[in-house]
């Protein structure tokens, strides 16, 4: 028994191979004609899941430290309308990515001051405020498509490969690499998992609690403002339903990468594996020949069950 | 018909191989007010959690009003007619008083849908039964009501469950006299109308006024049954502590109290205790007396800078510092054990590594990563430095012994460098060796020309160790002690 909660307890942490693992035979034996296998469809959705696990990462944090934002999405939309108009004014890189990363800024940290020094639950905040957010980018953008017509902001921002590896991948492998660090390496990631782990013990050990949840929702933020540049610069244009899609899946991907969604467990690398499984479900069941709308029926339900199985494990752990 | 509501005869149990009860006997008269006394770790509360249904004994027979009884669980008690008041609640704050008091059986019904005319109806008379239908009003949410109220509606709960025998756990520890007041008055209105009661208290000028017997529990075994009237305060306090047995001798730091104080509290106050004053000098261990909800913890608590200062100051070699957060308390060399230590001190799925370097995270870093040789070789010194018996610094604290835990808290303040330790009974629920090793811990730190503050239930410890102890009272201080002093002096004194 002892044995068991000794080596156990780092489960949750491996589990999401067995999935990953799992599903891929399964897609590779069952949708082998319709081309699963085959390079260009992989590299797909690599790309489709890049975007993805960048969110993935800051969920990562957030979760860690025992918050949760719901408001990433419409950050995502307005952070791209945002970088899109600014270069389409200004033609200055430089400007339109800093325009667009201080939106991510700027609402994360409402956030976590909403959280940290109001003390409404994150979940409540972050729903109201995605509502507020969403509304702004409807607002700026009319509803219209802002095209990019950029090409170095392209080629940098999500479209571009040197050689044959896609500049995505480099974003991803970079924040991935960052994140895994920081929260597992730096003083503030392990701040973060105490604070999510158990909050007065963190408090008592003298861990300023409110700094630390204040930073998570800012970084998460901040990330989702990434994702939306990323979006933009693939799609060479924004729109206000870049991302909204995004909520569901990316906690879902996240969950399954082994972070626990009640704070003290998280793992960055296995976030990013759980975007990778998301965006192999969603191609799988495009594979299959589904509808958009059995899609979402589909895609739904397997997060729900998976969701359920990796929780379940980490509980037995 | 017995005359017994409860006989308990010959009861046995034991944990993890530690026999706790030793041959009980217990004896509650039908609508009798009947005490157990005894210090922490004397065995009352699991003698209750046997009479309860929480804990199975070993052997021995229990009657109820003349059935022998085997209870499995708190349930098996309840329909047997013995309910358990709890010191912690239990009741839903956001409903009212009368949808609480039927709220486990809602017997009144409308069709599928709950009486509430009844229920309201019923919990009136309830109350009324208790003499307490001016003082509570049924339709207002229990969280409105003051914790006394709280009490009165938990008891009224356990009798609509057609309760005989209740058992009453700390009742007054949160009270104020008011309600003291109060409660005790409903205590003799239950036993006027035939209710048994057993009654847990540490204040024992309580059990003079309400109680008929008193059982006395000292190391698990029952040292003394007698009528209150035929006791005093001074009899029943030694035969609670008993003469000294296989407790260490310890070396106490006499005449320390001169020079510059390491730590100085001026007529301090906080929204919970007020105008205190106190000193630590270095190598002192300075005492704190008093019961549960003196402001004991609280006291703690200020100097930790988890409550703000609403008057006074605190010095630290004579220099006036402003701790408002257990960040700056650490950084100025002051670290908690606190009174919860799975709630407060660990985090208990880390592990042993984890948590001990919590506090010093920052001071571990080399380039921007916190230093991973830093942190083992500091768990491992301290591993080695108190015994702790781990598999490892990567074992989890969760599945430590609960001495072992504490001695995890104890680390990570040591790790701080900490040169004031304050610890809010750190001997709780331990085992004797355990806080014999604790003991020679805090020692040790003293020694060192440190400075600690010891809150303890356990006045024996307090006794043995302290050469000064503060008596805490009703928030503040109101006394020093200094030179020898008994346990029996020390728990007269704390009433």
């Amino acid at each position: 028994m002892k044995k068991l909660d000794w080596k156990g307890i780092r489960w949750g942490e491996y589990v999401v191979y067995y999935i990953f693992l799992g599903i891929f035979l399964l897609f590779s034996v069952v949708l082998y004609d319709k081309g699963f296998l085959s390079i260009n469809n992989l590299m797909n959705i690599i790309r489709q899941s890049a975007i993805m696990a960048i969110m993935g990462v800051g969920m990562t944090f957030v979760l860690s430290a025992a918050e949760i934002d719901l408001s990433f999405g419409s950050i995502v939309a307005l952070a791209a309308i945002v970088t899109a108009m600014v270069l389409r004014s200004t033609d200055s890189i430089l400007l339109s990515v800093l325009g667009g990363l201080a939106v991510g800024v700027f609402f994360g940290f409402i956030n976590g001051l909403f959280v940290a020094k109001v003390g409404i639950p994150s979940f409540l905040i972050t729903l109201g405020m995605s509502s507020i957010i969403l509304g702004i980018a409807r607002w700026v953008s009319g509803l219209q498509s802002i095209p990019i017509i950029n090409d170095r902001f392209t080629f940098l921002f999500g479209s571009g490969n040197i050689g044959s590896v896609p500049v995505l991948l480099l974003w991803v492998a970079a924040v991935m690499l960052v994140g895994h660090f920081v929260l597992t390496k730096t003083p503030f990631g392990r701040q973060v998992l105490a604070t999510g782990g158990n909050r007065l013990t963190a408090l008592y050990s003298g861990i300023n609690v409110n700094r630390i949840k204040l930073a998570v929702m800012t970084l998460n933020g901040a990330l989702a403002a990434l994702a939306g540049i990323l979006y933009s610069g693939r799609l060479h244009g924004a729109r206000y339903t870049l991302g909204e899609n995004d909520v569901m899946i990316v906690i879902a991907g996240t969950i399954i990468g082994g972070t626990s969604m009640f704070g003290g467990k998280g793992y960055v690398i296995g976030s990013v594996i759980g975007a990778i499984i998301m965006a192999m479900l969603s191609n799988g069941l495009i594979l299959f020949g589904l509808s958009v709308d059995q899609q979402m029926i589909s895609r739904g339900a397997i997060i729900i069950i998976a969701v359920a199985l990796t929780m379940r494990k980490q509980r037995n752990s | 018909m017995s005359a017994y509501a409860v006989q308990a005869e010959g009861i046995n149990i034991s944990f993890n191989g530690v026999q706790v009860l030793h041959n009980v006997d217990f004896q509650l008269k039908e609508g009798e007010v009947h005490s157990i006394v005894g210090t922490n770790g004397a065995g009352k509360s699991t003698l209750v959690k046997i009479l309860n249904g929480v804990y199975r004994r070993d052997s021995g027979e229990i009657r109820i009003f003349g059935q022998p009884v085997h209870f499995n669980s708190p349930d098996d008690a309840r329909k047997a007619g013995i309910a358990m008041v709890f010191q912690d609640l239990s009741l839903s704050p956001t409903l009212t008083v009368a949808q609480n008091i039927f709220l486990s059986t809602h017997p009144f019904r409308k069709g599928i849908f709950i009486d509430d005319h009844k229920t309201a109806q019923k919990s009136a008379e309830l109350l009324a039964f208790l003499g307490m239908e001016e003082e509570i009003d049924l339709h207002k949410r229990v969280e409105e009501l003051t914790t006394g109220q709280k009490q009165i509606v938990e008891i009224a709960k356990a009798l609509a469950n057609n309760s005989k025998i209740l058992i009453l756990d700390e009742p007054t520890a949160s009270l104020s006299n008011r309600e003291v007041e109060k409660l005790l008055g409903v205590i003799k209105v239950l036993k006027g109308r035939g209710i048994s009661i057993i009654f847990i208290t540490h204040s024992l000028h309580d059990i003079f006024r309400i109680c008929d017997r008193v059982t006395v529990l000292r190391d698990g075994r029952v040292v003394l049954v007698e009528e209150v009237e035929k006791l005093d305060l001074k009899r029943l306090v030694t035969s609670m502590t008993g003469t000294e047995i296989d407790s260490e001798k310890w070396e106490k730091q006499q005449d320390v109290r001169t020079g510059t104080p390491l730590l100085e509290l001026k007529d301090v106050s906080t929204s919970r205790i007020r105008d205190v004053s106190l000193k630590v000098f270095p190598g002192e261990i300075v005492g704190i007396a008093g019961l549960r909800g003196s402001g004991r913890s609280e006291l703690l608590q200020a100097i930790y800078g988890l409550d703000r200062l609403v008057r006074g100051e605190i010095y630290l070699d004579n220099q006036p510092v402003r701790i408002s957060s257990p960040t700056q308390a650490i950084e100025q060399g002051i670290a908690l054990v606190p009174e919860n230590r799975r709630e407060q001190g660990l985090v208990l799925d880390f592990s042993v590594e984890e948590n001990m370097i919590m506090p010093i995270f920052q001071r571990l870093t080399s380039g921007l990563r916190v230093s991973a040789a830093r942190s083992r070789s500091i768990a491992e010194k301290f591993i080695d430095l108190l015994d702790i018996k781990t598999r490892g610094p990567e074992q989890v604290v969760r599945y430590l012994s609960g001495g072992n835990q504490q001695k995890v808290v104890v680390a990570k303040c040591l790790a701080s460098q900490a040169r004031i330790l304050l610890l809010d009974d750190p001997t709780f629920g331990i085992d004797v060796q355990a806080k014999q090793e604790i003991m020679r811990i805090m020692q040790d730190f003293a020694a060192q020309g440190n400075g600690v503050i010891l809150v303890s239930s356990q006045l024996e410890e307090l006794v043995d160790v302290c050469a000064s102890i503060y008596i805490m009272k009703q928030g503040t201080i109101t006394n020093l002690v200094t030179g020898e002093v008994s346990k029996d002096e020390l728990l007269y004194m704390i009433q």
